[in-house]
């Protein structure tokens, strides 16, 4: 007991609040053709990043027409006008660079990082598949493989594979976030060569992306070629759809059933919350990071390690730029009842909104914000990604300086507050998953 | 009339270039970027450590580096020891439990890794302080203790257990051991008596010998000033005491002086894994390790030379690369590759003519353009991880290295021509010098070997098996080979006692404590069980039918595998060889497990082989082979046999290990109870 009482006392003195403000310094400006730029100047190590990311998502997809965003992740590397099909990552390889891509509900970024003599040659691969990407049967058919490839790897039995879907389907009713990127079966397994083509032009067009440039540059020289690769694209013709629907709130509690192919049981919730430049998700992050962040996490602490009722238990919130959602995942311990480990999870909501947490608790989960934002940005290619997303999302690059700070800023009233607006019965669903050998027997959610 | 046909010519000639223009419209890369290491101070505190400051406030952290620049050591009969140390490094001080020094780290959402040459630590900006606190502490007063070493040693124990049938194992610790020699600390390997062997006060003595501040080295790279630094440093270092540093000197490994091949039996395999190897003299901080870096991407980077012969010209193997690293005490060059069993002999006469190649002729303009690209950016993109600048930052100092090798490094990429490549060549690249280590199925793959050298046969551990061929007495067959067995076991009268047997057997399965009770009845009825854990199978053959009963499942058994099954049921197979029309065939003699063994080829009636190896001396069976054929291929299943005892008149194996595959299953016999009246009833199948 009494040396639990010197750590603690410890652990007050140190850490205080006071942290290096954050001086990352950019120039940002927009083409005629509407391409938004950011550059960020950074000499310590000669290489440079560069990210391009296209404001388009599985959001912006129709409903039923579904999979388009995912799929131009894959044929973004297919051949154009002066790259051969199968000859893009090897430009990249072959310059001793790295590059990737992904795609989410917002938004799809592409990014490579280059040693600082080959930023021409990077600039002039993102040009070349900005515009002149050709899409025909042939490089359609490949990136359908990819896509197949892709789905084998995240879905072939692999249990609880689609709870991301599952969630999403069961929490939005209007807003296009009931479906999620890559999902089993899709509408653009059978989409024309026409439906892929409106989609390039609709979406991939420099009035809707932002290009970020962070490394080893001179500014002046940087804004030459970006000039030099880009400034002649022409500015998309067909029309941007933006979405101005919003999700009605939730009132009542939704609760369902998944049968699957699972060993053991598992409990889903997932709550509202709001989008990523909200105030209260920087609290609703750092109520998930509370649960669980490791070993010294609560959720790890009671439901694991104390009362051996999960096999795992997670939490997370999902920033969006939408109202999004938080989530809690736990994974049943062998003859554990899915509704007994509910409880306990919710006991630990419960918690939070009864007691306020302490100043050391919270300055553990700031360390560990501050640890993982400056992993997040310590490569160029991460800094790239950073800018460029708040950017085009947010509306503001700045934020990168700004927003470490603001959860630096939680206070444990915050978090309190937090969990009793968002972390209720009625603004929830459950899902519970279930091995399909449970279905005969009658059991199943409330 | 000759200006036109000059003009015509010209067109044609003009528009074929702008056909070539048009393959490739990549932008070419500029001028090689200047290498800045930044802002970076040194200086060196009055105990003898050295402090190396970069400087690098983007973002609020702060990294330290300190290496403890130790001579290589002999490890002798308690190899692994440095290992351990560097595993119980951190894991408790004199004033800190483990349980402390894990959770302030969770706490400060700082990162700490030890090792055998020393301690990593990555903090917030504003927790330098206490993490340097935990870093410092564990450099200067670690302390060790049995409970923990006990611990340490099961894990390496078992992760040795694990590794050592896997391929890449067995290659590299052979390669190691016939490159360096066993006189040297890069030959010797642990093994699991040599880990067994560790003690405290071994590891105590390294940690307390080498960790001191006169042969380390601190970098220290992040938001954080020269005169910050020194504060810190000095605060928490200081006391830090110098030490004696034992000096050792080991002769330089020498390259053979004709190429050989060194061939490890892995029976199992259905490929070779191939390295070809050698040590060579090249230092860290030299020019040779520019150009030469050049001249091995050319031979085996990817996509360059070898790779393309290897798998786009010949489909022999799926990658091939090649390997020269610098080093202090001894370098190494190294091809490695893994192909198909009939491929490997082509696939090191290829390998060996595209090393004479790159020695004899210049390479191309475009090849050496490649290289370089290649090789620039992976300098390059490798500078973003504060470690490779902490690294080079700290070789500065410890080679002694000119101030600028690392700042012009790139640029020295770019001025390498193909003339440097062909003397960087002529000097690295010996194929006529070199040791062919190939791991994979002996009997398969070592005839073809041998036009390249003598071949030798090691063990898994790299101990040279004396000669492939052991003579085998005049007049030996396979018949006469059995006779001897049956009277080792004792005699055909005691075999033809045995009416019923029941052997208990305990093993361990993936983990799980498996129990395995075979009850046996003549003339072949067997019914075998096995409990693991929750799980139980049953095996029963009846004389004419069998099955495995698992779950609530009942599989009928087949084909081969029936037959294996009726012939391993039976009681009194030795006794009645004629009459079954088994036949034996003497095949060779072989090293089984450390002893000279008899191969002989049991043929049955419908000319399935299985192979079994007798002891030359005891005559006692040591091990057998069979091939199973599953779903997913054709494996062999080996088992070895030891422990004989005897059960009334009878000897027995008392210790059986199979393997199948990867899969390792060791068993101990628990009892063996003879002629105690088994019921027909037992052995019907329900």
């Amino acid at each position: 007991m009494l040396k639990n009482i010197i750590l603690l006392i410890i652990f007050s003195f140190f850490g205080t609040e006071c942290f290096a403000q954050l001086k990352i310094n950019f120039t940002e400006y927009s083409l005629d053709n509407g391409l938004h730029v950011i550059l960020h100047k950074d000499n310590s190590a000669p290489v440079v990043a560069i990210a391009v990311l296209y404001h388009v998502g599985s959001k912006n997809e129709q409903k039923g027409k579904t999979g388009f965003a995912n799929f131009f992740e894959q044929l973004m590397f297919a051949g154009t006008k002066d790259i051969a099909p199968g000859q893009y990552y090897k430009y990249v390889r072959d310059a001793g660079g790295e590059l990737n891509a992904n795609t989410s509900q917002d938004r799809t970024i592409f990014y490579e990082t280059l040693p600082a003599n080959q930023l021409d040659l990077g600039l002039w691969l993102e040009s070349e598949r900005m515009h002149y990407l050709i899409i025909d049967s042939s490089s359609v058919k490949t990136a359908r493989e990819l896509i197949n490839r892709e789905r084998l790897r995240k879905f072939n039995n692999r249990p609880y594979s689609d709870v991301l879907e599952q969630i999403f389907r069961h929490s939005y009713k209007i807003y296009p976030y009931s479906w999620v990127p890559v999902e089993p079966i899709q509408y653009i397994d059978k989409a024309s060569i026409k439906e892929i083509k409106d989609f390039y032009k609709t979406y991939y067009v420099p009035n809707n992306a932002t290009i970020s440039v962070a490394g080893d540059i001179d500014i002046d020289k940087t804004k030459e070629l970006i000039n030099k690769y880009f400034s002649s694209i022409p500015k998309g013709e067909n029309k941007i759809y933006r979405l101005s629907v919003i999700e009605p709130k939730q009132t009542k509690e939704i609760v369902d059933t998944v049968y699957e192919n699972v060993k053991m049981p598992a409990v889903i919730e997932a709550y509202h919350i709001p989008a990523f430049t909200n105030k209260d998700f920087f609290s609703l992050y750092m109520i998930a990071a509370l649960l669980s962040s490791g070993k010294n996490s609560r959720l790890y602490k009671s439901l694991i390690e104390k009362r051996h009722l999960a096999e795992q238990a997670e939490a997370h919130s999902f920033g969006m730029e939408a109202p999004g959602l938080f989530v809690l995942l736990g994974i049943t311990e062998k003859n554990v009842d899915p509704d007994v480990l509910k409880i306990a999870m919710n006991t630990e909501l419960d918690k939070l909104k009864d007691h306020l947490i302490s100043k050391n608790e919270l300055q553990r989960l700031k360390n560990l914000t501050a640890e993982k934002f400056i992993e997040a940005n310590s490569s160029d290619a991460g800094l790239a990604e950073n800018l460029a997303e708040f950017s085009a999302l947010y509306g503001n690059a700045n934020l990168i300086n700004t927003n470490l700070q603001s959860y630096l800023n939680i206070t444990p009233g915050d978090i309190k507050n937090a969990a009793v607006k968002y972390l209720g019965k009625n603004n929830r669903v459950v899902l519970y998953y279930l091995p399909v050998s449970a279905k005969t027997s009658g059991k199943g959610g409330e | 009339m000759k200006n036109i046909i000059i003009f015509l010519i010209f067109l044609f000639f003009l528009s074929s270039i702008q056909a070539q223009i048009k393959d490739n419209k990549a932008p070419l890369p500029g001028p090689a970027p200047e290498v800045n290491l930044g802002k970076y101070e040194s200086f060196e505190l009055e105990n003898g450590l050295k402090v190396s400051v970069v400087e690098n406030h983007e973002l609020p952290q702060v990294s330290f580096y300190l290496i403890v620049n130790r001579p290589p050591l002999m490890q002798g009969n308690q190899a692994g020891y440095i290992e351990a140390a560097g595993r119980l490094i951190g894991t408790k001080t004199k004033t800190r439990t483990q349980n402390q020094i894990d959770s302030t780290l969770d706490f400060l959402g700082a990162k700490l890794k030890t090792f055998p040459g020393g301690v990593f630590a990555t903090t917030l900006k504003n927790n330098e302080n206490e993490v340097l606190s935990i870093m410092s502490d564990i450099v200067m007063n670690s302390i060790f203790t049995q409970k923990k070493l006990i611990s340490v040693k099961e894990r390496m124990k078992l992760e040795f257990e694990n590794r050592k049938d896997n391929p890449q194992t067995i290659i590299n610790t052979v390669s190691d051991v016939v490159d360096y020699g066993r006189d040297f600390p890069y030959g010797v390997h642990p093994t699991n008596e040599t880990l067994d062997n560790i003690t405290l006060k071994k590891c105590e003595e390294y940690y307390s010998t080498y960790f001191r501040p006169n042969i380390s080295y601190l970098a220290i790279v992040g938001d954080i000033t020269g005169n910050e630094a020194k504060s810190l440093i000095e605060k928490y270092f200081g006391s830090w005491k110098k030490g004696k540093i034992p000096e050792f000197k080991y002769k330089i490994p020498q390259q053979p002086d004709l190429t050989r091949v060194i061939l490890v039996d892995r029976p199992n395999s259905t490929r070779a894994d191939i390295n070809i190897t050698y040590p060579v003299i090249l230092k860290v901080g030299s020019d040779d390790v520019i150009k030469s870096a050049v001249m091995n991407t050319i031979l085996g980077g990817e996509n360059f030379r070898l790779f393309k012969d290897l798998t786009e010209e010949h489909n022999y193997a799926y990658g091939v690369f090649s390997n020269l690293s610098p080093d202090e005490y001894a370098g190494n060059f190294t091809i490695t590759t893994s192909v198909k069993n009939y491929a490997a002999d082509s696939a090191v006469s290829q390998i060996l003519y595209e090393m004479k190649k790159i020695r004899e002729d210049t390479v191309s303009e475009n090849e050496l353009f490649k290289a370089k690209n290649y090789l620039i950016g992976n300098f390059a993109l490798a500078l973003q991880q504060p470690q490779t600048v902490a690294a080079f930052i700290i070789n500065l100092d410890r080679y002694h290295i000119r101030d600028n090798y690392y700042a012009n490094y790139l640029k020295n990429i770019s001025a390498v021509n193909k003339h440097d490549v062909q003397y960087e060549a002529e000097k690295y690249i010996k194929p006529d010098n070199a040791n062919i280590v190939v791991v994979g199925n002996a009997d398969k793959i070592s005839e073809g070997l041998k036009k390249f050298g003598t071949v030798s046969l090691y063990d898994k551990s790299g101990n040279n098996i004396k000669g492939i061929s052991i003579e085998i007495p005049k007049g030996l067959t396979g018949k006469l080979v059995i006779e001897n067995y049956i009277k080792a076991l004792g005699g055909k009268r005691n075999l033809e006692k045995v009416k019923d047997r029941t052997t208990i057997m305990t093993g361990n399965l993936r983990g799980r404590k498996m129990t395995m009770t075979v009850y046996q009845k003549e003339p072949d009825k067997m019914k075998q069980e096995i409990i693991a854990g929750s799980l139980k199978q049953i095996v029963y053959f009846d004389g004419t039918r069998g099955v495995m009963k698992v779950a609530d499942k009942t599989l009928d058994i087949k084909g081969q595998e029936l037959e294996k099954l009726k012939y391993e049921s039976m009681l009194g197979l030795l006794t009645h060889i004629d009459s079954l029309g088994i036949k034996f065939k003497l095949e060779g003699a072989e090293i089984v497990e450390g002893k000279k063994a008899y191969k002989v080829a049991m043929i049955l009636p419908s000319c399935t082989k299985w192979f079994q190896y007798y002891n030359a001396d005891t005559w006692l069976k040591l091990k057998e082979s069979e091939n199973i054929k599953v779903p997913r291929g054709t494996f062999t299943e080996e088992t070895y046999l030891g422990n004989y005892k005897e059960v009334d008149g009878v000897k027995y194996p008392f210790a059986l290990k199979q393997s199948v595959g990867s899969q390792e299953l060791n068993l101990t016999v628990d009892s063996i109870k003879v002629n105690t009246g088994l019921s027909n009833s037992l052995f019907e199948i329900k």
